[in-house]
């Protein structure tokens, strides 16, 4: 897998290295308890600053994708059985707001139906079988 | 015949430092020319053959002129090996104003904007740091075993000491014994071979410059080169110490009346790091080529990232200065290994240890007063 960071977009430089690590996550890509590289080998093959990536960890654990232990590094984190009730009333409220947002954009109700189910194939269906 | 011996070790020097330069341009990494990034297509184009060539042209009519020169003054002053070192001096000087040359005329071709940076997701293997761990340690015993050696026999030492060589292992000039003259060379194998090893230590962890979607490709080549490269160094500090150790104890045995000169191991030591040096740069440039280039011949045609790609980081081709990238060793954009990241304060502080170090032990030995025949 190859990390990438484009100045040239207005997307902060940490949220486009959380953003890759989060959909490798979410198609099996990295596995829970894989390691994944230390902030000062990822900075430097990177050529940004080591705040970039301990803030795209940091977000990530916020956002429960990454555990980080202080002598072993940080792993993927195995995903939650249960969401508690004020994460899920969130997250719920999240979504909410990303469809009204689609929407408004002029997405008709048929294609944001379409586009809910194509996600969710996305997110469930294993790496490994979705490109076969 | 000592000076025959220093003529042919400069002389192999000045051929080989001649052979080296002519390869450079067949082991670069595509899409850099003359330490600047223009592009892989840029790279073979017309105009920047018409520059390689160029090299090419200089760098043949330097080497010739530096084997003539050196002939013509073997020949005038068989007894003196200064002419060899006029020769290399000669080479060295046509290398970089011909680099300069052709560095500038690369700037023309330089690709514009900024580069997207690209690193493989995937964590150091810790294991990759025994070996120049292991080469630090030796290095560091060496010279403890050096400046012990020479402290524990310091008072019982004649009041002239040898202080330098000739190829016949004989000693060729004395010094009163003092600290200066005593411990030199002990304390030079304890700041010099200890750096070596942090120096492949660095290395195991330098910067992996990938190409952008070349399927892994170049991250492979770079994670084999790196490894050949820090074991490559490792050897280097452990040959270096083994030779600086024993010439340390032998010369502290040689003023104490011991033996008449320096051992057999030293001296061979001496020849097995020459050696060592030479193949082992001759075959990483062959068979890896800079930063693993030979290796990802099927991916070349990729575009280069970040550190390698990005213009606005390099002076001159050569010096790296990113104060974001925490990178200490970063590969070099012209000829063979790495280079440090001046923009880095870690980096620029082990430069300067380096440096304060190896000049104070140069200052220290130009001060000493030296005869040719033992003082009394």
């Amino acid at each position: 897998m190859v990390i990438q960071i484009d100045r040239r977009l207005d997307e902060p430089a940490y949220e486009q290295a959380a953003r890759q690590i989060r959909d490798a996550i979410a198609t099996g890509a990295l596995k829970p308890h894989e390691l994944l590289p230390g902030v000062r080998g990822l900075a430097s093959d990177l050529g940004v600053n080591l705040n970039t990536i301990a803030r795209a960890y940091r977000l990530l654990e916020e956002q429960g994708f990454v555990q980080i232990r202080d002598r072993s590094g940080v792993e993927v984190a195995e995903p939650a059985r249960r969401a508690p009730a004020e994460a899920s009333a969130a997250l719920r409220d999240e979504l909410w707001h990303v469809l009204l947002r689609m929407r408004q954009a002029g997405m008709p109700s048929a294609g944001l139906r379409r586009e809910i189910d194509r996600q969710l194939d996305r997110l469930l269906t294993p790496q490994g079988e979705s490109e076969r | 015949m000592e000076a025959w011996t220093v003529w042919i070790v400069l002389s192999v020097e000045t051929i080989a430092a001649g052979g080296f330069m002519l390869l450079i341009p067949k082991i670069t990494r595509r899409g850099l020319l003359f330490g600047v990034y223009v592009g892989e297509t840029q790279s073979t184009s017309d105009q920047a053959r018409a520059i390689t060539r160029g090299w090419y042209v200089v760098m043949i009519a330097a080497l010739a002129a530096s084997v003539v020169l050196g002939i013509g003054l073997a020949l005038r002053d068989p007894q003196s090996p200064k002419g060899a070192l006029v020769s290399l001096v000669l080479l060295l000087g046509a290398t970089v104003a011909s680099y300069l040359w052709a560095h500038v005329r690369s700037l023309a071709l330089a690709a514009p904007g900024a580069p997207v940076s690209a690193a493989a997701f995937v964590a150091d293997q810790r294991q990759s740091l025994t070996i120049p761990i292991l080469a630090t340690a030796v290095a560091l015993a060496g010279g403890v075993i050096a400046v012990g050696y020479a402290w524990w026999h310091f008072a019982d030492l004649p009041a002239s000491m040898p202080t330098h060589f000739g190829a016949s292992g004989r000693p060729d000039a004395w010094s009163p014994r003092s600290f200066r003259s005593v411990m030199l060379l002990p304390i030079l194998t304890l700041v010099m071979c200890p750096m070596l090893g942090a120096m492949a230590c660095l290395t195991a962890r330098a910067k992996r410059a990938i190409r952008q979607a070349d399927q892994g490709v170049s991250f492979d080549a770079q994670v084999r080169f790196r490894h050949a490269m820090t074991l490559f160094l490792s050897g280097v500090a452990v040959l270096v110490t083994v030779m600086l150790t024993a010439l340390s104890i032998d010369s502290v045995r040689v003023g104490l009346g011991v033996i008449d000169g320096l051992s057999p191991v030293g001296m061979a030591a001496a020849v097995v790091v020459f050696i060592y040096a030479l193949g082992g740069s001759l075959y990483l440039m062959l068979h890896f080529g800079q930063g693993g280039a030979r290796l990802e011949q099927s991916a070349s045609g990729a575009p280069l990232t970040n550190g390698l790609a990005d213009n606005t980081h390099w002076v001159l081709g050569m010096f790296y200065v990113n104060r974001d990238d925490p990178s200490i060793f970063v590969e070099k954009r012209f000829g063979i290994g790495y280079t440090i990241n001046l923009g880095n304060a870690r980096a620029l502080a082990f430069v300067a240890i380096f440096l304060v170090l190896i000049g104070a032990i140069i200052g220290i030995a130009l001060s000493m007063p030296r005869g040719h025949a033992p003082i009394t």
